[in-house]
């Protein structure tokens, strides 16, 4: 196996598509090829050889663009397999489709992260915009499989149309998470914005802490003990991060069961602190 | 400038002539006479090609506010199809509900050359003019859809005579500026808002007390009356029902004779036969129109695919809602004056439905003898998109093809169709007609839709070929009033098309009436209502073209 690295060596002044620079895509490339694929750069296209200096390494694993820049959209659009690392920033729509391998930005992202996942993993280690793991305008179904780890904090809409998966926020979260949620998990461990689970039909969300408001739609199920959140926390794909202090003991929730102004079959479980 | 066309192989059904080797002659966008000694300033060599008139959809929905409504809801449509900037051309996107400028290329592309927007709503219309005078390369107009607004049903339940209702609908042919005159579902749009979930011919609605019989009578005898070419165009009632055979012939009987288009006849040709009870009712649909030469139809084929259907039905699109693909759906009332509904639609090779839908098409096209009186639509874009048009060409004049596409449906639908035992294969000439000559004389354009002296130089040029998919889906080269539009498949010059109306002569007292009832219930002044000339002429790309009512017409 071999890696590639892709050093940003200009300035972006438009948004520059990067999908077509997928692990899949480059693999058996020699740097010459890889220099002639074409990019979409605002309302031109220009080759890769235009941005990037391209460097391949033996013995190497997966695709590194080193810096990154917040002006990369659609990074890993649909990517199957393999790995993608981005030592800094990353635009809109990180991970939009995908359907396998793993992401990980050790900057923010902008919006739509994950947007449409199917499955793999996309790994945020700075702040996501709005609409993370969401569905684009008009569509459906927003992400359906995989898992999306922010640990900053994201914008509104968090799992917008959002069909199965997980996803984990760290730090805090803006207006309207889990909006219109058909099912999947949404687990949030800082401070919540207003209307979370707006019309969500089913689907679960897990709030470490209690949110300002409710919508009048949710009905309160009194305190409960759930067992499935102590194997959800345990789980390797938190990588003992994120709920770790509460896997410790059976957690503790308040259920609010909603949203009834849609399904009504969702639910927001707010973890409680030790008594 | 002279431009010589010459050594075409001509297929002219306006004048009989079919295949015939001869030399076109065009002159400031007009066809004319051969000149004698003056050299031409262009020749274009056609030898060994098809020489046809530009093509017309009588019956495609390429504006107002249906359209813009799918478009609203489809960005995933448009998204899916992206159609970057190219040489001339703009960007633009969409596949079953097209951007207006896309609309105007791929049309043009094909060698369609005009498009007749069939539901524009009074109330709409100016939207729906807007939208049409930005698809380039095309001559437009519309046909305004009555019968399910308030003065016409107050008008006709309270018995006024025929003629206050004829000069009604004169006036709002003026007023819309429109080519002819559309019903959708006669009275049902309306009964909808009273709950009726159904309307059928003979079924009283409950507030006006008239029945769409009634409704599709005076409409059609005002029309007549009027003297306007294009006859009532009638979008029945119980669209898409099994069983609605019964309902459209009975409809076909009680027209008594009066002229009328039946459009998207396809989906009025459902009986309630076998296990499913979904069956064919081409043969007697075909049979009635073979025998009516009042009754003219255009089919609605569907074609397997995805797509969205917009009509101004919201009952039986609200009936359909439940179908929705992707599921999602918008009714709605219009002004309290006419309805709306758009349900994305995904159209099933394998569904036993869907299939025998194809089939009943197909069966219609193939079983009415007459292709004056039958024309080549899918309803675009609620059967399919206009793009599939040359594959539906092909569907019809190739058997092989038509039976090879038949062996890949659901085997339950092809056991039950007829469609495999026909034997008919359009000629060229057939489909010039359907096409061409047919849609001018049906819709009154005397100088479209042929090639003789005079005509509009609207001109599309094929290569023969055994694939007629491919033959009628890029043709050589595109003349549009005598411009060369496209060559080789490339558009290399972008026009802007006409806007074709009608004026029938009327009496001006009806505004006596229709003033107090514009100020007591409407939401725009009479006077703002009225669309003048100088709103579509003005931006000094479109003209109106009026062309003649009827002479000696009874009104």
């Amino acid at each position: 196996m071999t890696a590639v690295t892709l050093s940003l060596k200009t300035t972006l002044r438009q948004r520059l598509d990067v999908s077509p620079l997928m692990p899949d895509n480059l693999a058996g490339r020699d740097p010459a090829e890889i220099a002639a694929i074409a990019l979409h750069y605002g309302n031109r296209t220009e080759p890769v050889g235009h941005f990037f200096d391209i460097r391949i390494t033996p013995d190497g694993d997966g695709l590194t663009f080193s810096p990154g820049d917040a002006r990369f959209d659609y990074l890993g659009r649909g990517m199957a397999a393999g790995s993608i690392r981005v030592a800094g920033d990353a635009g809109a729509y990180v991970g939009y489709q995908m359907r396998g391998g793993t992401i990980s930005v050790d900057g923010d992202v902008g919006i739509y992260c994950g947007a449409e996942m199917k499955s793999g993993e996309v790994h945020v280690r700075g702040n996501a915009g709005d609409f993370v793991g969401g569905a684009l305008p008009g569509n459906r179904k927003g992400m359906a499989g995989g898992c999306l780890f922010i640990e900053g904090s994201a914008g509104d809409r968090v799992g917008d149309h959002m069909r199965r998966g997980l996803i984990v926020i760290e730090g805090d979260a803006g207006a309207y998470a889990g909006s219109r949620m058909i099912a999947g998990t949404i687990a949030i461990k800082g401070r919540l914005g207003p209307y979370p689970g707006y019309a969500m039909k089913r689907g679960t969300l897990v709030l470490a802490q209690a949110p300002a408001m409710l919508p009048a739609t949710f009905n309160d199920c009194g305190t409960h003990t759930l067992g499935f959140l102590s194997l959800l926390f345990r789980s390797p794909v938190l990588h003992g991060r994120a709920f770790a202090d509460f896997a410790r003991r059976p957690p503790r929730v308040r259920r609010y069961a909603g949203d009834h102004a849609s399904l009504g079959k969702g639910e927001i479980l707010v973890l409680l602190p030790d008594p | 400038m002279l431009t010589k066309l010459i050594g075409g192989k001509v297929v002219d059904p306006a004048h009989g002539i079919d295949g015939e080797i001869r030399d076109l002659y065009v002159r400031d966008g007009r066809i004319v006479a051969a000149p004698g000694d003056v050299k031409p300033d262009r020749i274009y060599d056609l030898r060994g090609k098809v020489v046809m008139a530009g093509a017309i959809d009588m019956h495609t929905h390429i504006g107002g506010g249906k359209v813009t409504i799918a478009r609203t809801l489809l960005p995933e449509d448009h998204r899916a199809d992206p159609a970057p900037r190219h040489g001339l051309m703009r960007g633009g996107c969409g596949h079953a509900a097209p951007s207006t400028l896309t609309t105007g290329y791929r049309y043009a592309e094909m060698g369609y050359t005009a498009g007749f927007e069939p539901a524009v709503l009074p109330i709409n219309a100016r939207q729906a003019h807007m939208e049409m005078a930005d698809v380039p390369l095309m001559d437009v107009g519309g046909y305004v859809m009555l019968g399910s607004d308030d003065f016409f049903l107050r008008l006709l339940s309270s018995g006024a005579e025929q003629k206050l209702i004829n000069d009604y609908v004169a006036w709002t042919i003026h007023a819309s500026q429109c080519i002819g005159v559309k019903v959708v579902n006669p009275g049902g749009i309306s009964a909808f808002k009273f709950n009726q979930r159904q309307l059928d011919l003979d079924e009283r609605h409950t507030y006006y007390g008239v029945t769409p019989r009634q409704i599709l009578q005076s409409l059609a005898r005002a029309v007549h009356e009027l003297g306007v070419p294009h006859p009532l165009h009638v979008h029945g009632c119980n669209l898409g029902v099994p069983g609605n055979v019964d309902t459209t012939l009975n409809t076909i009987a009680g027209i008594e004779g009066l002229p009328m288009h039946l459009t998207h006849i396809q989906f009025h040709s459902y009986g309630m036969e076998g296990d499913r009870k979904f069956s064919s009712g081409a043969a007697q649909i075909a049979e009635a129109i073979n025998s009516n030469r009042n009754i003219t139809a255009d089919v609605g084929q569907i074609l397997f695919g995805q797509t969205v259907t917009a009509s101004g039905d919201s009952m039986q699109q609200h009936a359909n809602a439940g179908h929705a693909n992707p599921n999602k759906w918008v009714c709605m009332d219009i002004e309290c004056d006419a309805g709306c509904g758009v349900v994305p639609f995904r159209y099933r090779d394998k569904n036993f439905v869907n299939a025998l839908q194809w089939c009943i098409g197909l069966e219609i096209f193939l079983l009415v003898d007459d292709p004056w009186r039958i024309f080549l639509t899918t309803d675009h874009p609620n059967g399919a998109p206009f793009t599939s048009y040359p594959h539906l060409i092909r569907l019809l004049m190739d058997r092989s093809f038509r039976n090879e596409m038949l062996a890949r449906i659901s085997p339950d639908a092809a056991a039950v169709s007829h469609l495999g035992a026909l034997e008919r294969e359009y000629s060229l000439y057939e489909i010039a007609i359907m096409t061409r000559a047919g849609a001018a004389r049906l819709l009154g354009l005397s100088d479209r839709g042929h090639l003789g002296p005079g005509a509009a130089a609207d001109i599309t040029v094929y290569s023969e070929q055994d694939d007629k998919e491919r033959m009628f889906a890029a043709p050589d080269y595109v003349f549009k009033d005598g411009e060369l539009v496209v060559e080789k498949g490339e558009i290399v010059k972008i026009v802007w098309g006409n806007v074709h109306t009608v004026k029938p002569e009327f009496d001006r007292g009806i505004e006596k009436h229709l003033r107090p009832y514009f100020d007591r219930y409407l939401t725009m002044n009479l006077d703002n209502f009225v669309i003048r000339d100088w709103e579509i002429e003005g931006d000094g790309r479109s003209n109106l073209l009026v062309h003649p009512c009827r002479q000696g017409a009874s009104a």
